[in-house]
């Protein structure tokens, strides 16, 4: 066999470089995987916020408390969907529930989900809104509004000043129990990522904590544009100290996350393993446009400069809010390339380290653009819907009296 | 609906209802949807077991097929393909033992067929016969030249690469590409028809790199890089830090 040879059978893999074994020259696990712990990052961040303004008594947040919460509860709704699709068979996901597996990690997963989403959210919310839905249910005009909040209310009437104590007390409790409950329904993406002991990019013990920062980051920006796009869309003032504080939070999780990311990368370099030639060749390649620009210099630099100078500067106010909008999109699409980089990329390389593939994104099929933007999208849709219902605003600061 | 409690805070009531029928109803579902015998050996459904073992056997063995076909079986055992099983290739062939009339197996001609192990990989071991599919004999089937229960070729392969279709590649793009195999493996002329049996040896001795690579040598090629074999490297084989086929010195 000659070289003419060799071109040959390269050429039947054209989007293959260098050598990789038969078997991984198709990446396994899609966008939908990558989609999923941004979703739940979103989750645990905009969790964390809320919980901030109820546990740390941070009041300057109060007016996207509730919409954190919702905003949490619309994310996590649609969270395991990617899973689901990507697996195949959801009619058998049950299962899971009713034999509990107690040395995968996957499988206890789906007991810290139901956790997260039973006791803690759902709860919470419940607890917060519990006084306005026995409000609502005698005040709201349409007789089937009224019974709708009646349901929700559980049957429950009393208002009295003792019972709102509790209500906020349980509230707080639950919060507590809230923040390692949300650093466990991330962490633990990041644990699993984190501990595949074959692969250098995957394999580190600071994923876990890596991805808690980055979700921090996430929720808060996710949170800081929904609050300002939908007063936009409300015509309603945004309260700038709680806008301020807000990327300012936003302005410290990413220093944090930053700072974790190089401290990885460089305790990386130091060690260097046999497996940094090949991550260098492939951050310098196929990384290069999600890892260097969009995930670094657009999505963590550009914003922190930008926030530091419009929250630290002397900006207008006007400025200001369109430089946090245009930062906290940024971070959006920063977060996304992290999650992008993280999963792809980790399958990218051959575990011979002489070789890249290419991952080919498809634009229809259950693993697709298509399907993706519908996941992505949905959580809106939902959030949509449940603040018709729950409308979280809050002016006036609803827990004033408490 | 009213739910009166004179202790307790009246929204636990309703909360500990639900909490309290939801998981006695996950009870409830798993009373009737887990299967009896689930972990009796592992996480497992025990049964699943029994009913896998009780599946109607579809394979018969080549021990079943030499009765009647003696003739393909001698003849395979004395070429390269001996350590094949009749259904392996002819797939399960059970019901063909019972009754040879209603059930023949399937006879694969089809070049893709023997593609499947022969088809060029690099994965595949070294010393493993592989063709380029498109350019060895395209378009002709393979059985029309060679017999699949007899697979020994019409004439010896011509070169290393026919089954170290791997190593031949790498060297063929290395430093070491100008250089034949038998530079450095002595072959023994038997090896190509028959390698398990005629072993090739590899070099035991690193005089042989010495050749060329040595200050002064010089029977080798002279544009090969010199270096002092006393003391580079050590007391350690040159391939114990550069692979022969692919010889690299990174600094
Ligand atoms: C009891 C004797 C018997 C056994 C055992 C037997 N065969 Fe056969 N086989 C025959 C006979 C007889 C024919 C010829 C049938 C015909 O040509 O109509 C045949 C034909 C075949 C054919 C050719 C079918 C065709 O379409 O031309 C194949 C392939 C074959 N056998 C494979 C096997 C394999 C594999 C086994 C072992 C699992 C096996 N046989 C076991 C008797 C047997
Ligand atoms: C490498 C795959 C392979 C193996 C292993 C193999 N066969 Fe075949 N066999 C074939 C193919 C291909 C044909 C069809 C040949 C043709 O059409 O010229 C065939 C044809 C046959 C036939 C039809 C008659 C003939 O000679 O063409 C019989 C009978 C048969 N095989 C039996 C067996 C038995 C018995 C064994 C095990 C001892 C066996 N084969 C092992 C590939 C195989
Ligand atoms: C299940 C895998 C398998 C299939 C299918 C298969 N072979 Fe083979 N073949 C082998 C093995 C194993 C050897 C022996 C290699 C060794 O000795 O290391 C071999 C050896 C050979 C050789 C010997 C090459 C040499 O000179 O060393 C030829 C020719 C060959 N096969 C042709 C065929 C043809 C033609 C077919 C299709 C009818 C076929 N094979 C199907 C596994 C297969
Ligand atoms: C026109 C006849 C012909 C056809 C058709 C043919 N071969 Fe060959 N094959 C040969 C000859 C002759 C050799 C001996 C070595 C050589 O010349 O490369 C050989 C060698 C081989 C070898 C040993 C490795 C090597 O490169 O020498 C394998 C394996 C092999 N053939 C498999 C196949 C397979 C699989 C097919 C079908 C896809 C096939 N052959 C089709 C004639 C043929
Ligand atoms: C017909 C196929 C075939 C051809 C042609 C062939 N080899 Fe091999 N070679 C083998 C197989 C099979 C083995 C593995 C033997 C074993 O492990 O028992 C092997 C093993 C070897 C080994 C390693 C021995 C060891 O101890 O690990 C060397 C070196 C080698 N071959 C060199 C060559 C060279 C050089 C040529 C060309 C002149 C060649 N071979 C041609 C099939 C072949
Ligand atoms: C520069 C000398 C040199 C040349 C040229 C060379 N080899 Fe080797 N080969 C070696 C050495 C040295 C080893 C032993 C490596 C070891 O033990 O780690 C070896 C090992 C092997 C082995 C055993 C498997 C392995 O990868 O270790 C095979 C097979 C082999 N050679 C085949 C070939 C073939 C085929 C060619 C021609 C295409 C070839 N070699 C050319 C030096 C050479
Ligand atoms: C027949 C002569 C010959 C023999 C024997 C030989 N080599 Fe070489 N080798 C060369 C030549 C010629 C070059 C330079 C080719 C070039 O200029 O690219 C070379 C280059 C090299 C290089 C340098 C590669 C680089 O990155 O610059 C190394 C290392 C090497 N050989 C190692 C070995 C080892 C180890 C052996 C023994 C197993 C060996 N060679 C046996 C001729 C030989
Ligand atoms: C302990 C590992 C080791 C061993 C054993 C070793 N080398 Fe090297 N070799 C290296 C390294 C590292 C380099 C590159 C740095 C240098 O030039 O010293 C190198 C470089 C070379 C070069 C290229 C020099 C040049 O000027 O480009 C050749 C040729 C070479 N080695 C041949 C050999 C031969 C022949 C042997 C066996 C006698 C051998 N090596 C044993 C590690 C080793």
């Amino acid at each position: 066999m000659d070289l003419h040879a060799v071109t040959q059978a390269a050429a039947e893999m054209p989007h293959v470089t260098g050598y990789m074994y038969p078997n991984e020259a198709e990446l396994h696990w899609s966008i939908l995987i990558v989609i999923y712990p941004y979703l739940t990052g979103l989750v645990a961040g905009a969790f964390i916020l809320a919980s901030l303004e109820r546990v740390f008594n941070v009041r300057v947040l109060q007016p996207v408390y509730r919409l954190s919460l919702l905003t949490a509860l619309s994310f996590l709704l649609i969270a395991p969907l990617p899973l689901l699709a990507h697996l195949g068979k959801p009619e058998r996901s049950y299962e899971m529930f009713l034999t509990p597996h107690s040395e995968s990690a996957m499988a206890m997963f789906g007991f810290v989900y139901a956790w997260y989403l039973m006791v803690v959210l759902l709860l919470e919310i419940w607890f917060d809104y519990r006084r306005n839905f026995i409000e609502w249910s005698k005040t709201k005009k349409a007789a089937l509004t009224r019974l709708m909040y009646k349901v929700l209310s559980l049957g429950t009437t009393d208002v009295s000043e003792k019972a709102l104590k509790f209500d906020d007390k349980v509230g707080r409790i639950i919060t507590i129990i809230g923040i390692p409950s949300a650093f466990l329904l991330h962490g633990y993406v990041g644990f699993i990522f984190g501990s595949v002991k074959a692969n250098p990019w995957w394999s580190s013990v600071l994923m876990p904590i890596v991805f808690l920062f980055s979700a921090i980051v996430s929720g808060i920006a996710m949170v800081l544009l929904i609050y300002m796009v939908t007063s936009m869309f409300r015509v309603k003032e945004i309260s700038m100290p709680c806008l301020n504080r807000l990327a300012e939070l936003l302005f410290y999780a990413l220093i944090v996350d930053f700072s974790l990311e190089l401290l990885d990368f460089i305790q990386r370099l130091y060690e260097s393993e046999e497996s940094i030639h090949i991550l260098s060749d492939m951050i310098s390649s196929r990384l290069f446009i999600s890892l260097i620009v969009t995930q670094i210099m657009l999505g963590t630099l550009l914003p922190i400069f930008s926030i530091a100078m419009a929250r630290f500067g002397r900006f207008p106010d006007e400025m200001k809010r369109v430089t946090y909008l245009f930062a906290a999109l940024l971070v959006q699409l920063g977060i996304f390339s992290t999650r992008w980089n993280v999963v792809i990329g980790g399958q990218l390389f051959s575990k011979s380290l002489r070789g890249l593939t290419t991952y080919k994104l498809d634009v229809f099929g259950l693993e697709g653009i298509l399907v993706s933007g519908v996941l992505l999208i949905t959580p809106f849709i939902i959030l949509a819907v449940l603040s018709r219902i729950l409308p979280p605003w809050m002016e006036s600061g609803h827990r004033a009296s408490t | 609906m009213t739910i009166k409690a004179s202790s307790v805070p009246q929204q636990v009531i309703p909360l500990a209802i639900i909490f309290a029928a939801g998981i006695t109803g996950l009870l409830v579902i798993r009373h009737f949807l887990v299967p009896d015998t689930f972990g009796e050996h592992g996480h497992y459904r025990a049964d699943a077991v029994d009913e896998i073992a009780a599946l109607p056997v579809s394979y018969a063995g080549y021990q079943a097929c030499v009765d009647c076909h003696d003739d393909i079986f001698t003849a395979k055992q004395s070429s390269f393909h001996k350590g094949l099983s009749c259904e392996t290739c002819h797939g399960p062939a059970g019901q063909h033992v019972e009754d040879q009339d209603k059930f023949k197996p399937a006879k694969p001609h089809g070049r893709e067929f023997c593609i499947l192990c022969h088809g060029y990989n690099v994965s595949r071991p070294s010393g493993f016969p592989q063709i380029l599919p498109n350019m060895h004999n395209p378009g002709k089937a393979c059985v029309g030249c060679h017999d699949p229960h007899k697979p020994t070729t019409p004439r010896p392969p011509g070169d290393c690469s026919a089954c170290h279709a791997g190593i031949a590649n790498q060297k063929a793009v290395s430093h070491h590409t100008d250089l034949q195999c038998n530079t450095c493996h002595e072959v023994p002329k038997d090896h190509i028809t028959q390698p398990r049996l005629s072993r090739a040896e590899k070099p035991t001795s690193r005089d042989i790199c010495g050749k060329c690579h040595g200050k002064d040598a010089t029977g080798g090629i002279e544009e090969a890089p010199r270096i002092d074999m006393a003391s580079h490297g050590g007391r350690y084989m040159c391939w114990d830090c550069h692979y022969p086929h692919d010889p690299e010195a990174t600094k």
